[in-house]
């Protein structure tokens, strides 16, 4: 098994921070439209940081795999370094790239994660 | 014939005065249940039917266009001897009674109008209706009418398009789900009650998951079967069925397995889905689902 399996299986099986972000500041949707994943991100920004992120999602073990590390990365840190977050970090962190046609599923997390960032009450910048 | 109570208003709203024929009574063993229902109207329109067919319905009509004309309500007692009875499922002969009233559709004040209407409405929303009915002879006729099953088909392809043209000549009510707005379009489900789109799972979970609703999983696709199973699996519905091999299924239940559902409670989940009908085109296997389903909701099927 490739290192890359392996990262998306263990956080497909046991994904971090997945649920509702009690007191969420900032949330978004977004959708694959054609592979159908969906996925909701929450955030609770505090000042210039986002103290707590979660998501919920009705998507495949890659895009749940992303959502999972993603959420981790991000909580604790600066909002804006968590705006500067790219798909290669998240390559990074899974250990690998998903084929081709799955690419989407890692981008989708992000993309929703931003936009959740941008719709937070708290947000800053 | 639950579902004509829909039509008092709708297409009988067309004719002056409805015939409404009742199936209150029959000993034997009648073909059809008692409260069935047939419509006769004005113009010699016919809807429903209170037996299979042939000689009963064709006296009910009889006497239904006449109490078209004249007017009032009445109660039919026609005896079957065995001939008849078999000719039109009734195998041990035997009686039965018919109410007819006439009604008139664009009067909403007409009793048997306002009790049809008002039961259409509960069911309408999910609720069990009544419709009680004095015989005229000192019996009171209590027609207890569950409402209409309700699927909720999550995975907008082929198979669901047929399962909501098959569900409607069931009288079912069908509602699609997808996470895909270019699936769970209008243009393709023209026969479904509403078509969802959104995140599958909560979408399921906000509608009554009780004994009446049926939930079909027909994606094919782990990302809505599991997070779907997991807020149903304990829930009251009658019937839950995912497409999909007996691997396939095993693999799924090893997974909520593990998340900490018991052997019992994932045991509920139909896999493979349907009656074993031998098709494999998307209508057949639609047509395999809603029959296991009716077997389920009847006591047919373990």
């Amino acid at each position: 098994m490739t290192a890359f399996r392996a990262v998306v299986l263990e956080h497909f099986r046991r994904p971090r921070n997945r649920g509702a972000v009690e007191g969420a500041t900032g949330e978004a949707e977004g959708a694959n439209p054609l592979c159908g994943d969906r996925i909701r991100v929450q955030v609770r920004v505090d000042g210039e940081r986002v103290a707590a992120a979660g998501f919920t999602a009705d998507a495949c073990a890659v895009c749940i795999a992303a959502a999972s590390l993603l959420t981790e990365r991000v909580t604790g840190r600066p909002v804006a370094e968590a705006r500067a977050l790219s798909v290669d970090a998240l390559h990074e962190a899974l250990e690998g790239e998903p084929p081709p046609g799955r690419k989407r599923c890692v981008a989708l997390p992000l993309d929703t994660l931003q936009r959740a960032l941008s719709t937070s009450t708290g947000a800053s910048g | 014939m639950n579902g004509l109570l829909h039509t008092v208003g709708t297409d009988l709203e067309k004719e002056k005065a409805v015939v409404v024929a009742t199936l209150v009574a029959a000993t034997g063993s009648s073909s059809k249940k008692v409260g069935a229902r047939m419509y006769v109207g004005a113009s010699g329109r016919i809807l429903g039917g209170v037996t299979i067919g042939g000689c009963v319905d064709a006296q009910v009509v009889e006497a239904s266009d006449a109490l078209v004309a004249e007017g009032g309500r009445k109660l039919l007692s026609i005896s079957l001897d065995d001939d008849e009875a078999w000719e039109i499922g009734l195998t041990c002969g035997g009686t039965v009674e018919v109410l007819i009233e006439r009604a008139v559709p664009s009067d909403p004040n007409d009793p048997v109008v306002r009790s049809h209407r008002e039961a259409a409405e509960r069911l309408a929303a999910g609720e069990p209706a009544e419709l009680t009915t004095a015989l005229g002879d000192g019996r009171t006729f209590v027609d207890h009418i569950a409402p209409p099953t309700t699927l909720l088909i999550v995975g907008a392809g082929q198979i669901a398009m047929s399962l909501t043209r098959l569900a409607r000549e069931l009288e079912m009510r069908t509602v699609v789900i997808d996470g895909r707005e270019r699936y769970a379009t209008r243009e393709r489900f023209p026969d479904a009650d509403e078509v969802r789109v959104g995140m599958p799972s909560e979408i399921v979970a906000s509608y009554s998951l009780a004994k009446g609703t049926a939930v079909i999983l027909v994606a094919h696709d782990y990302k809505y079967e599991l997070p779907v199973l997991r807020n149903l699996i304990r829930s009251d519905v009658g019937y839950l069925g995912m497409l999909g091999s007996r691997k396939r299924g095993a693999a799924v239940r090893a997974l909520l397995r593990d998340e900490g559902f018991s052997d019992e409670e994932l045991a509920r989940v139909r896999t493979p889905i349907g009656l074993d009908i031998g098709g494999k085109a998307p209508a057949e296997v639609a047509l395999s689902i809603l029959a296991e389903v009716v077997a389920v909701r009847s006591g047919k099927a373990t």
